[in-house]
């Protein structure tokens, strides 16, 4: 057996589980979008119907773009809040940097339902969110503003995402050498100085990484919409959803979950090159 | 050393983690007091405590079947996830895979991935397949979105360890086996073991694939987000509070055995 033989029969040996339990059931649902339903029938025949049904009908595709718009919205949003957590945990010294950073991480291990849930409480009309307002005096009365609309929808997703955010940022920080910074400061510049042009630029690619993750994380996310969104919340990731329940066309809704793959599939592929131009 | 203008970004930015950390652990706490005292008219009635709803629970068999169900969910797919992350992590490291990029990138796909496409792609493929859902596919599942982790984890140790050492058990007389058995693993043996902690936090708490592979069967998550779609009750915070408890304390765990001992005093 030549070495070539023997390298390939290990690979097929040891890629088969992953290919069987990963590539495949992706492969099954790409192929399932080529079919079309009827009657709740699945037809197999290879059509593209789902496709021009979907870009031809703004209904779906216009839900598709105002949800990528709601993303880039969590995530930009995000990095303007994570960025000053991650610098301040990076500023801090010994252990104390390290609890803090696992404070800033555990959220990340909470279960998401949870999270759902109390975010929920919080923002309803007697939710504390309402409470502090109204005993702040800047409400007069209870608002429904920040539960069952689009905005919910944003506040609940920033808080989720947020820690996916901070972690990749603070380890890109961590990354910088010591000897950098204090080489830029020897040389006369000054901190803010220092922050843009050695810091920033350094920390860039990590952070771009980071909001991707935000990005592709919220882009399927159909469950926060569903709780806190109401009836104006509508994003794709719960038209996808319906399509697999209460509307049952599996085939329409397999083109739309393609579609949504597609986009985090970019975004996954943009913060992995990102992160591999990386310069310290 | 550092004038006032220099503290300033410190104070803001410290403000803002104040901030932050106040938005992502003031729930825990809400829920925790929702769950002993009743509140009425935003005042805490102190004389209501009490920690009934947690009785309560325990005797709810529905709540007690999904705990079981999410507890052999959580080991098996750990046990599947960990024994294949080691196998992919020897493999990729040790024989230089073939199209190793491509076969990394499938590995952490469902990890990366949107749940709702993974959790889809195997309703699918369990349809096609004709597999009944239920606990089986939710531990296949559970199995793909852990692997990740637990391969990243085993490949990092496997990175770190030197050369030399395999190359010594060689020269020793020891065959690949025995290397394997009595050098490799001994090492790894920790970052597996973290591994596995850190999958069975992810296990215990995923909801979004489970929902679209765990047919009529419940797991916690599950259970809980039907709960939640009836309404508010003491008792679903004194679940929620319980299901905070045990991941922060596995995630405590992992922090723990992650710690980078010995470089945190740099700087």
């Amino acid at each position: 057996m030549t070495e070539m033989r023997r390298r390939w029969l290990i690979f097929l040996g040891v890629a088969f589980v992953p290919a069987l339990l990963i590539v495949a059931p992706i492969a099954s649902f790409l192929l399932l979008s080529l079919f079309r339903a009827e009657k709740n029938v699945i037809i197999r025949e290879i059509t593209f119907g789902n496709y021009t049904g979907f870009f031809g009908n703004w209904t779906y595709f216009g839900t598709f773009l105002g949800t990528v718009l709601l993303c880039l919205e969590v995530m930009g949003v995000a990095v303007l809040i994570g960025y000053p957590v991650a610098w301040f945990i990076w500023q801090q010294k010994g252990s104390h940097r390290y609890l803090l950073l696992l404070l800033a991480v555990m959220p990340l291990f909470m279960s998401y339902i949870v999270k759902l849930y109390t975010l929920r409480s919080m923002l309803g009309l007697n939710g504390l969110v309402n409470q502090a307002l109204l005993g702040l005096g800047i409400l007069e009365r209870p608002s429904q503003a920040f539960l069952f609309n689009q905005r919910a929808v944003l506040i609940t997703m920033v808080v989720i995402y947020l820690p996916f955010v901070i972690l990749p940022i603070f380890l890109a920080l961590e990354r910088i050498p010591r000897s950098l910074l204090q080489a830029s400061l020897d040389l006369g510049a000054g901190s803010w100085d220092t922050f843009r042009r050695i810091v920033l630029p350094l920390s860039l690619p990590g952070t771009i990484a980071g909001a991707l993750f935000a990005f592709v994380l919220a882009l399927g996310d159909f469950v926060t919409p569903q709780m806190v969104g109401g009836t104006t919340g509508f994003t794709i990731g719960r038209v996808i959803y319906s399509q697999f329940g209460l509307a049952y066309n599996w085939p329409f809704g397999a083109a739309m979950a393609t579609i949504l793959f597609v986009t985090a599939l970019i975004g996954i592929l943009l913060a992995g090159y990102s992160i591999s131009r990386q310069r310290v | 050393m550092r004038s006032a203008g220099d503290r300033l970004p410190i104070w803001i930015t410290g403000l803002v983690t104040g901030l932050v950390f106040i938005l992502l652990y003031l729930p825990v706490f809400i829920s925790l007091l929702f769950s002993i005292v009743e509140i009425r008219q935003g005042k805490i009635l102190w004389e209501t405590l009490s920690f009934k709803h947690y009785v309560t629970l325990w005797s709810n068999p529905s709540v007690m079947g999904a705990l079981s169900n999410t507890a052999i969910v959580a080991l098996i797919s750990v046990v599947v996830a960990t024994v294949l992350a080691l196998v992919l992590a020897l493999y990729t490291e040790w024989e230089g895979a073939i199209g190793r990029r491509m076969l990394e990138l499938v590995i952490y796909l469902p990890f990366l991935l949107p749940p709702i496409v993974t959790g889809l792609a195997l309703l699918v493929a369990s349809a096609e397949l004709g597999l009944n859902r239920g606990l089986a596919t939710i531990v296949l599942g559970h199995a793909v979105f852990v692997l990740a982790v637990a391969y990243r984890l085993v490949l990092t140790r496997l990175q770190a360890l030197p050369h030399s050492l395999i190359e010594a058990s060689f020269d020793l007389g020891a065959g690949r086996f025995q290397t394997l058995r009595y050098v490799l693993l001994p090492h790894l043996a920790s970052a597996v073991m973290t591994g596995a902690v850190l999958a069975l936090t992810l296990s215990f708490d995923e909801t979004l694939i489970s929902t679209f592979v765990a047919g009529d069967q419940m797991t916690l998550p599950l259970r809980l987000w039907a709960m939640m779609r009836v309404g508010f009750s003491p008792e679903i915070n004194a679940l929620v509070t319980l299901v905070l408890l045990v991941s922060i304390i596995l995630a405590i765990i992992v922090a723990w055995r992650m710690k980078p001992r010995g470089q945190v005093e740099e700087g």
